[in-house]
């Protein structure tokens, strides 16, 4: 049974993607740690975390994804519950450092001691546990989810106005990340971690440990994306994308279905976070700029919302392209960004994914006649 | 989230006559200041199929909208059965009580596919973690198929709706509403883009129907009208201006004046 | 990549925090009454300070050459001033305090703080300051350095309690009779301040000879004060508390509060009634003050928002850009500025009117250029307008960081903006009202343009009902251009006035684009009086917080608060029904 709501879901195309991943997950830790540093296959250790961090984009990517290519739900405010997630991380990280710290503080981070606190604020207890930490990295951004969507989707806002609310949202928690008196680190946020699990984060080992739980995480998220899309509530999302009102006339509570699926895409997008943190070695309220939300956005714009593997795609394309881009012409990476936002929406508006089989069949076979798909109409108003 | 039953608790003492459905008494609502529905009482038996005629604007699809909670009324009573006061729920709600509804301008699900559509109006729980884990049985399959042969749409349901013609996505309408087998079909201009035959048909499917379910049906096609051989309920302004049988109304002067044309 | 991430409305945050602070006093008096008053040792540093200003004063008269003559009189004033008896003294420091010249005052200073010296050789007289193993000397007119002496060189001129009091008042009468009437405003207010008993003479003086009102009002409440700290009989101490407590501003509160807890029981107990009067209009001042930092923020959201109320208020276009339209218009009020500067110095202060036009113009095009070139692809698809316009804003904001550079850019302000005037107990700033008027007429302006032009009429008709208007012979496609350009050419104006308050750096769109959304859907889409209440509300709700939380949390309180107020009210406080909404 279980199995089945697994798997039933699953097409060939997610099954390649599912080996590609898992192939990678094994592969790149495989080159960088099994071959010398001379050999021409190896990996470099900074490549294989910056691949790492690709994944975790991507893994946000495809939480964006549920509730915008799904469901309609246009968020600019995912970047909140990423860095959620790190924060929740990097408190666990931040708890491993004990007297390490400059200060030598056993019990305090630096930044406390710094500010002359005395205890622990209560928030901060339990962080030095693995799994309460990763628990939180994924309740604490579903929580806020599900309070924020609770209010949200019942009073039915939609459109552009949830997407407004949704960045007030982030920008709100911006602000109150960068107070010192938060307890977060203020303007510098949490950094000079030291190990994860006992395990030295600057050692190769940890690095492409950390990759292969990144590509895991990816994996398992996939597979639950596809369970869900296909799925009977996945149809109703779709049928809430594309006629909201239309749905609740079928007896449907929109506002649940939506709550569900945000408050998942939330969780998952904590995960991301979390997984993110160890990787780059710092979390600070940055994370949480209105515009990382939306750079989100358009990783699922260009590789395909409303698919899968679209949005993993786009993640590893768009930040493949920047990293490219600000080593070499970092002048024109805003310019290319920008313009790539325009052409997307202008002609590509179903992403790479969802245009490219059209695109193939009309170029292999003439008498294919796809029919004409309205993903990409307004939804009609039920009336 | 459980699916509502409708309440029907037929040993209560009851004010109404026992078979109402639907009631409705003094129903007002204005759009700044527009009086869209103006004192409007009506009353609808079970097993009974209502013809609701009237001018462009009368108000018709407001009193549908009134009735599915898409709009609140600004005073006035809206009764489903013997005890459920519609005003104080929501669209899911009402739907869930077993009323039914197909839009004047057909409204399907564009990008699911012909099959989908009518799977999803399927009577059956509505709650998320139950469409989680559903799994289609054969009586769902067998339902299905029933109704695509019965609305002609066999040959194409794994089509995107989104690609069917006007007639073709109305047919998809009635087929969807019937799936949710409701106690009460609110029907709002079925006949419109559909061709002589096809209207034929249709009257004749509702008439089937109305055996065992109440419909109320706004049409401007007299021959449709004539067809379904119903009460009919003349609205005009947002009030009841006549009430009886085609034949009855037709001869009124008023319903004449502001609606048949001479 | 992105600017760095404490991307703060600065302007927003900062609005009441420059308003609030008033401008620095301007002149030093202070320091130098308080001076007197102190004992030696602590009265260095403020001496020092004074013969700072002394000397910028006495190089300001050093070119008079018709004032050498006085000088003369003076010097010799100055010098007999080593002689005689400490009665014969006496009588000389009222004489000297007679001739009325404010240059005589380092002198006296030096003279009560026990550095004025007498030089035995030829008797003049220096103010001296130990130094090594003899003095460092100074002149006492001029206040040059005029070399060293020994320790038997020079003998100190001895002053005894009576003196110093004497010396005191003769300060005071010397500054507040000064003839230029800040110099006397500034003397009476240190009096308000140090609450010297011994000034009340000097004051009397001053007061029957002063002709400016202001002066005078100050001079009264010095006087007040002055007699609340004398002893002087309880009726004149129970006058001042009355006229103290009719100023009601918080020094006045200050002095009678201190009376309210160490004078004796009657006056004690008036003062405390006194205070608690003025108390309860301290918080009615308090009020107004929010009030005015509200509404100067207020306007600052309703320029960043007026543009935005057409775009998308008007015509429900998303434009994500509409921050960098802001940020275009400020920086042609920079090249404009440049341009002033280079070709007509001279009429410098004109530039910021010639940038409105210019401001409207460039982004008005820019407007029209992206509704042409992007907006129309994306009818009806609201949230691909958001990303693309997201993107053109990308572009925008680093098309002028490589032209211009990223660093703050400065704006000058016109010399009519710049100063402050007291209104009661409020301090207002000319920028801040200047950009408050500037903000209301554009919003008139804006208004009547839209009821009462053709045009107007006809944005209206094509916004309510495209197909209607188009079919009635309105070239849609043509209005829909225009008027993205009139909302573009509205916030590109706006930045022009932003620049006043506001650093002038491709990042300032970035920081209004969310309260400018914030406050039109707060407001109710497409009503424009809502925008302005929305601003306006906005801005006094975040001054109103600010003292309880500070103004980040206070920000942070509003935003929360808007986030529940939309679920609450999707469509705003003054929300548009119909059909034509629902869709
Ligand atoms: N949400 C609304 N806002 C404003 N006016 C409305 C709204 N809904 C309906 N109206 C107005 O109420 C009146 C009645 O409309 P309704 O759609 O009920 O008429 P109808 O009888 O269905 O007409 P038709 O035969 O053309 O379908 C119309 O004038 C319409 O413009
Ligand atoms: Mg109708």
């Amino acid at each position: 049974m279980t199995r089945r709501f697994f798997t039933h879901g699953m097409t060939r195309g997610s099954w390649v993607f599912l080996a590609l991943l898992a192939a990678a997950g094994v592969l790149v830790p495989a080159l960088n740690l099994g071959l010398p540093a001379g050999h021409p296959l190896h990996m470099p250790t900074y490549a294989v975390t910056l691949s790492g961090k690709y994944l975790t984009y991507a893994l946000l990517a495809l939480a964006l994804d549920l509730v915008w290519g799904y469901c309609g739900i246009l968020s600019l405010g995912h970047a909140a519950f990423f860095a959620l997630g790190g924060y929740a991380m990097g408190m666990y990280l931040m708890r491993q450092i004990g007297p390490r710290g400059v200060y030598g503080d056993p019990l305090l981070p630096d930044f406390m001691v710094f500010l002359d606190w005395q205890e622990l604020p209560w928030y901060w207890l339990g962080f030095d546990a693995f799994p309460v930490a990763l628990a939180m990295a994924l309740v604490v951004p579903g929580l806020l989810a599900f309070v924020f969507g609770w209010f949200a989707f019942r009073a039915r806002v939609g459109g552009v106005y949830l997407s407004i609310i949704t960045q007030a949202m982030t920008y709100a928690l911006l602000l109150a990340f960068f107070r010192n008196d938060m307890g977060f680190g203020g303007n510098n946020g949490l950094t000079d971690f030291k190990e994860i699990l006992g395990f030295d984060l600057q050692s190769d080992a940890t690095r492409a440990g950390l990759f292969a739980a990144s590509a895991l995480a990816l994996g398992l998220a996939f597979v639950l994306c596809v369970a869900i899309t296909s799925s009977r509530l996945g149809k109703v999302l779709v049928a809430v994308r594309d006629a909201e009102s239309r749905t609740r006339f079928l007896g449907y509570r929109v506002e649940h279905y939506k709550l569900f699926v945000w408050t998942v895409s939330a969780m998952m997008a904590g995960l991301a976070g979390a997984l993110y943190v160890p990787q780059v070695g710092i979390i600070n309220p940055g994370e949480f700029a209105p515009a990382n939300s939306i750079e989100a956005v358009i990783w699922v714009a260009i590789g395909g919302r409303g698919t899968l593997v679209g949005p993993v795609l786009g993640a590893g394309l768009v930040n493949f392209a920047k990293s490219w881009f600000t080593a070499a012409l970092p002048e024109l990476w805003l310019f290319a960004l920008g313009a790539l936002f325009i052409a997307v929406t202008l002609f590509l508006p179903k992403g790479l994914v969802g245009s490219l089989p059209r695109l193939w069949a009309n170029a292999t076979s003439a008498r294919s006649k796809a029919p004409p798909d309205a993903r990409t109409k307004a939804p009609a108003a039920a009336e | 989230m459980p699916h509502h039953a409708p309440p029907t608790m037929p040993g209560q003492p009851d004010p109404h006559r026992h078979d109402t459905l639907l009631y409705l008494d003094g129903v007002s609502v204005a759009f700044d200041g527009f009086q869209a529905l103006n004192n409007l009482s009506m009353v609808v038996a079970r097993t009974e199929m209502r013809a609701v005629i009237g001018p462009n604007g009368a108000g018709k699809t407001t009193m549908m909208d009134v009735i599915t909670g898409k709009t609140r009324p600004d005073s006035g009573t809206l009764r489903f059965g013997e005890t459920i006061d519609l005003t104080r729920h929501d669209e899911a709600d009402i739907a869930g009580f077993g009323i039914g509804r197909k839009f004047q301008k057909p409204t399907v699900f564009e990008s699911h596919t012909v099959e989908d559509n009518l799977a999803l109006a399927l009577k059956g729980r509505r709650g998320p973690f139950a469409a989680l884990f559903h799994v289609t049985g054969d009586d769902e399959r067998q339902r299905i198929d029933d109704l695509l042969s019965l609305i002609r749409l066999a040959h194409l349901r794994a089509a995107p709706a989104g690609g069917l013609s006007h007639g073709q996505k109305q047919w998809l309408e009635i087929g969807m509403l019937l799936a949710q087998d409701p106690q009460l079909l609110l029907i709002d201009e079925p006949a419109a883009g559909m061709t002589d035959a096809e209207t034929a048909a249709t009257a004749e499917l509702l008439r089937d129907i109305a055996r065992t379910h109440s419909v109320v049906v706004v049409e401007h096609d007299m021959a449709f009208v004539r067809a379904l051989d119903v009460k009919v309920t003349v609205l005009h302004e947002g009030s009841v201006l006549a009430e009886g049988s085609l034949d009855h109304v037709s001869a009124n002067r008023k319903v004449i004046d502001v609606y048949l044309g001479r | 990549m992105y600017p760095p991430p404490p991307t703060l409305p600065r302007a927003a945050l900062n609005a009441g925090a420059a308003a609030s602070a008033p401008p620095a006093p301007k002149s030093s008096r202070g320091p130098m009454i308080r001076a007197c008053l102190l004992p030696p040792a602590q009265a260095i540093p403020a001496l020092r300070a004074l013969l700072l200003l002394a000397l910028v004063l006495g190089a300001s008269l050093a070119g008079s050459l018709a004032r050498a003559e006085e000088s003369a009189d003076l010097r010799a004033a100055i010098a007999a001033l080593a002689k005689g008896s400490f009665a014969e003294t006496e009588k000389r420091i009222a004489a000297l305090a007679a001739l009325g010249d404010a240059r005589a005052v380092p002198a006296l200073e030096a003279l009560a703080g026990g550095d004025l010296y007498r030089r035995e050789a030829d008797g003049a007289v220096f103010i001296a300051r130990s130094a090594g193993g003899g003095y460092r000397l100074t002149e006492p007119l001029s206040l040059q350095d005029v070399g060293t002496a020994g320790r038997r060189e020079v003998k100190k001129i001895r002053v005894n309690n009576r003196l110093r009091r004497t010396i005191r008042a003769a300060l005071g009468a010397l500054t507040l009779s000064a003839s230029d009437p800040a110099r006397r405003l500034a003397a009476a207010k240190a009096i308000l301040k140090t609450r010297d008993g011994e000034a009340v003479e000097a004051l009397d003086q001053a007061l029957a000879r002063e002709t400016d009102p202001q002066v005078a009002a100050v001079m009264q409440a010095a006087r007040a004060a002055a007699v609340l700290a004398s002893d002087r009989s309880a009726e004149e101490k129970s006058a001042a508390i009355d006229l103290l407590a009719a100023r009601g501003d918080r020094e006045a509160m200050a002095i009678v509060a201190s009376i309210a807890t160490a004078g004796d029981a009657p006056l004690a107990a008036q003062a405390k009634a006194a205070v608690a009067r003025m108390e309860r209009s301290q918080a009615l001042w308090d009020v107004a003050r929010n009030i005015w930092y509200g509404l100067s923020l207020g306007s600052v959201l309703l320029l960043a928002a007026i543009g935005l109320a057409i775009t998308f208020g008007v015509m429900g276009v998303i434009n994500m850009a509409h921050g960098e339209m802001v940020m275009l218009g400020a920086y042609t009020a920079f090249m404009v500025q440049g341009l002033f500067g280079a070709l007509a110095p001279g009429l410098i202060d004109y530039a910021l009117v010639v940038a409105l036009p210019a401001a409207f113009l460039v982004t008005g095009l820019v407007g029209i250029a992206i509704e042409r070139g992007v907006i129309r692809f994306l009818h009806a698809r609201p949230l691909e307008t958001l990303l693309a316009t997201w993107g053109v804003s990308l572009i925008l904001q680093q098309g002028v960081r490589t032209l211009f550079g990223p660093t703050n850019r400065e704006v000058g302000s016109p010399s009519f903006m710049s100063g402050a005037f007291e209104l009661g107990q409020l301090t207002i700033t000319y920028n801040r009202l200047w950009i408050l008027v500037f903000s209301l007429t554009l919003f008139a302006a804006l208004i009547a343009a839209m009821r009462k032009t053709r045009f107007g009429l006809t944005i209206r008709a094509v916004t309510q009902n495209r197909r209607m208007a188009a079919s009635m012979g309105i070239r849609t496609p043509l209005v829909d251009a225009l008027t993205f350009g009139l909302g573009s050419g509205i916030a590109g104006i706006a930045g022009v006035a932003l620049s006043q308050i506001d650093n002038v750096s491709p990042n300032l769109g970035q920081s209004y684009i969310i309260d400018s959304f914030m406050v039109v859907v707060f407001g109710g889409v497409g009503n424009l009086w809502g925008t302005l209440l929305g601003a306006m509300s906005l801005g006094i709700a975040n001054k109103f917080l600010e003292p309880f939380a500070g103004a980040v949390l206070a920000k942070i309180l509003v935003l929360v608060f808007l986030i529940l107020f939309i679920q609450k009210r999707p469509r705003g406080l003054f929300a548009l029904k119909g059909r034509a909404v629902e869709a």
